[in-house]
């Protein structure tokens, strides 16, 4: 199998870019806590190094570390690192985290092509027990129901298991081979069909994050201890059903700093289970001029352009500012 | 007692009995681990009379026999005071004086061992200036009566003084008997078996007070002596880091801190060696330990133990004054994994230990592919080759572990060997033929020929 990053191209997945995008001004929210230039940014850049873009030209971060996992092509990577600041690390995430100074304040993006599992959460726990107050963490996941199986695979299953083959009771063994007794109580394989993967991820997810600071907390002074707040909660699909969520780590001490940044003033934060949908309509670039020109209004049932249907005016008018322009045009 | 209950209608009696204590105090724990409770009193004794110094001129000798069980130390004794007050109490009541980083701490482990072992027991205690004996006949004291009932829970001196002339430290100490041995551990005590295993245990449980000059001895054998080591070269060093914990954070007292030291690194291959080590001090409570106890496994989102981990090692040593505060179960045979302190550390520890595995495995691998014929980077296996064992109190530099990282493969088709075996008559002939000495160069060659020939498009 070609690595995922030759598979798709990352800069033209539409429901990414807005993503990240809506990220970035999240980011720029940080500044009670510092200067957000002096924040510390540490993801996955792969070999389009899209979110590095993103921090260092938009954000000003000039400290960044890139995690990755494919060692043999180091030479590929070296050669498409787009700044010189950028430190490229190899080996898998579960490696280098633990060798990162964690005493800076860092944003975290743990971009995982697959799906939540052990080594995943052994990351979160890493993060959750070493970063400083003002950090953030930021986990994506592919969270797409196990599609329908052939009549040949549930063959084999039953065979494998002694057992008659039972949808659910097949989603759930998936689930628990991924992240063991990290299943939430009462899960059943009901609730892993359509979103209901994500909605369990994040759910997961959180009780990781909340079970590492009880042990960090657990020898500190009231003021001294941590706190999560869950800031992103988006779901969106570029092909597979994504799941992106994540958020702050803080002290007590330090509420009023959290409290300064405001995030719930961004439309697209989500602090709880419901998600974020992010919707990318199909439009021509001139239909998106044309748009943008009405734009912004209270009302996007005012919104007007020939032949676009009413649901793409909506979700265009929730995701104008953050959407990608992708266009054919020569660079040399 | 009982004349109360019958007073006061009201009253409903939930006093222990005797045989319920000794059944419930003896059940859980195992035979040898019995007796070292009561050379850990030996070791507080040393400490009291040493601090924190070297233990040089003091000894523990075990003996033990069909007949009789006896542990004797030049260790300073059991102050009168002490032992009528505290040392044979059932529990450590609340105005007990705590031996500064002592490894006894519950008041359950002299009078368990005492039960476990047989139904007659003597303590001879010397100090500077005073003395006791103590004799203690089991069954009788089960059946001893007071005067307001039954249930008298009080031993008696045999002799008793308070004032004697000062002899100097070497002549205080302690001799603890016990005969009228059950028949199982009569049994156990007459096995070479038993007295070899109780000898690998104190080794290890007291690797550390050896360490420091305390002769500690099994009828006549002296322990082994177990140095924790691990490999230090220039490329190949062990993750350290020191840790201090206020005692004000752990139980909201006043008082000195727990001291954590812990060492993650590579020693010598061995499964059954392999693992985390945690001392509580300096005694050790959990030796190679492979489970989710310490860092292993999806509850701590790690590997499981395994053969190609078995040159991992880990040291855990927590310190502190107030033997409390440190995370032990009464039996000393494990941690208490439910201890806030413990948890906090065991994050430290799994931190400390990824980058050793991801080492490891990636061994393993240039190890595979070296074996399969391929190429792989040897740096990995000269850095083990070259380091040194080193003992850890010896490792002052904190740093995480470091050890070079595989190069990646360089371009070129990947490469495979083949075995397979041929009469010696028909090799000899084809070494002829091809005018090749080596059995490698037979492979090579006729390889070749048959792919010149037969390999094309």
């Amino acid at each position: 199998m070609p690595p995922s990053y030759r598979a798709i191209n990352y800069g033209v997945r539409p429901a990414k870019a807005v993503e990240r995008k809506m990220m970035g001004e999240a980011f720029r929210r940080l500044h009670p806590f510092q200067r957000i230039e002096e924040y510390r940014y540490v993801g996955f850049g792969s070999i389009y190094f899209a979110d590095f873009q993103l921090v260092h030209c938009a954000l000003g971060v000039e400290d960044m570390v890139s995690i990755e996992k494919d060692e043999e092509a180091e030479e590929c990577f070296r050669f498409n690192k787009p700044y010189r600041s950028i430190d490229l690390r190899f080996g898998q995430s579960n490696r280098v985290l633990p060798e990162l100074d964690w005493s800076k304040r860092t944003i975290l993006w743990l971009d995982y092509d697959g799906k939540l599992d052990i080594p995943g959460l052994a990351d979160i726990d890493t993060f959750c027990s070493r970063c400083t107050s003002g950090s953030m963490i930021i986990v994506s996941v592919n969270a797409q129901a196990e599609s329908e199986l052939t009549e040949e695979e549930r063959k084999k299953i039953e065979s494998e298991t002694g057992e008659k083959f039972d949808a659910s009771a097949h989603r759930l063994r998936q689930l628990v081979g991924l992240i063991g007794e990290k299943v939430p109580p009462g899960t059943q394989g009901a609730d892993l069909r359509g979103k209901g993967v994500a909605n369990i991820f994040r759910r997961v997810i959180q009780n990781q994050i909340e079970e590492q600071l009880i042990v960090r907390n657990s020898l500190l002074m009231p003021s001294e201890k941590f706190l999560y707040r869950q800031i992103f909660n988006f779901l969106y699909k570029d092909g597979a059903q994504m799941l992106t969520v994540g958020g702050m780590i803080f002290k007590v001490a330090d509420q009023p700093l959290f409290e300064a940044c405001a995030f719930d003033r961004l439309p697209f934060v989500k602090t709880g289970e419901h998600p974020y949908n992010i919707r990318v309509p199909c439009l021509t670039p001139r239909e998106i001029r044309h748009l943008n020109s009405q734009l912004p209004c209270n009302d996007w049932k005012q919104l007007q352009a020939p032949g676009v249907p009413a649901s793409d005016l909506e979700k265009f008018s929730e995701v104008y500012r953050y959407f990608p322009s992708f266009t054919e045009a020569p660079l040399s | 007692m009982a004349d109360d209950t019958q007073h006061d209608p009201k009253r409903i009696n939930a006093a222990p009995t005797k045989e319920f204590f000794i059944y419930m105090l003896t059940r859980d724990v195992q035979l040898s681990r019995a007796i070292l409770d009561l050379v850990d009193n030996s070791v507080d004794g040393a400490q009291r009379l040493r601090g924190g110094g070297r233990y040089d001129g003091l000894w523990v000798r075990v003996e033990v026999s069909r007949d009789f069980f006896k542990v004797s130390d030049n260790c300073g004794g059991i102050p009168v005071e002490r032992a009528r007050e505290h040392a044979f109490r059932f529990g450590r009541p609340k105005e007990a004086k705590d031996t500064p980083g002592s490894v006894g701490l519950f008041g359950v482990g002299m009078k368990r061992t005492f039960f476990k072992l047989g139904r007659f027991f003597s303590v001879n205690s010397r100090c500077k200036t005073e003395a006791f004996t103590l004799s203690v006949d089991v069954d009788d004291w089960i059946n001893a009566e007071t005067n307001d009932g039954p249930d008298d829970w009080h031993f008696k001196f045999t002799t008793v003084d308070e004032s004697l002339p000062e002899v100097p430290e070497e002549e205080t100490g302690t001799i603890i008997e016990v005969t009228k041995l059950l028949s199982s551990v009569a049994d156990s005590f007459h096995l070479e078996s038993f007295q070899q295993q109780l000898v690998k245990e104190l080794s290890a449980a007291h690797a550390v007070s050896v360490d420091r000059g305390l002769a500690i001895t099994v009828n006549q054998l002296p322990l082994e002596h177990l140095p924790q080591k691990l490999f230090v070269s220039n490329e190949l060093k062990p993750a350290y880091v020191e840790k201090i914990y206020p005692r004000q954070q752990i139980d909201g007292k006043e008082g000195e801190p727990v001291r954590v030291k812990l060492y993650a690194g590579i020693a010598e291959r061995s499964y059954h060696d392999g693992g985390w080590y945690v001392f509580c001090n300096g005694r050790l409570i959990l030796k190679a330990d492979k489970t989710s106890v310490t860092t292993w496994g999806d509850p701590n989102g790690m590997r499981q133990y395994h053969a190609d981990l078995a040159f991992f090692r880990g040291f855990a040593y927590f310190d502190s004054l107030h033997s409390v505060l440190l995370p032990w179960t009464t039996t000393k045979t494990g941690v208490d994994s439910d201890s806030p302190l413990y948890k906090v550390v065991q994050r430290e520890m799994i931190e400390l230990t990824k980058p050793v595995l991801t080492f490891l495995t990636e061994l393993a691998r240039q190890r595979d592919a070296d074996n399969e014929g391929d190429w792989s980077d040897k740096r990995l296996e000269t850095a083990l080759a070259t380091a040194q064992a080193t003992r850890t109190e010896q490792i002052t530099a904190q740093n995480l572990f470091t050890a070079p990282k595989p190069q990646p493969r360089p371009p070129g088709p990947k490469m495979q060997k083949i075995q397979y075996s041929k009469t010696m008559e028909e090799i000899e002939i084809a070494k002829a033929r091809l005018n090749v000495k080596s059995l490698k160069e037979v492979g090579e060659k006729t390889f070749e020929y048959y792919m010149e020939y037969e390999g094309g498009e």
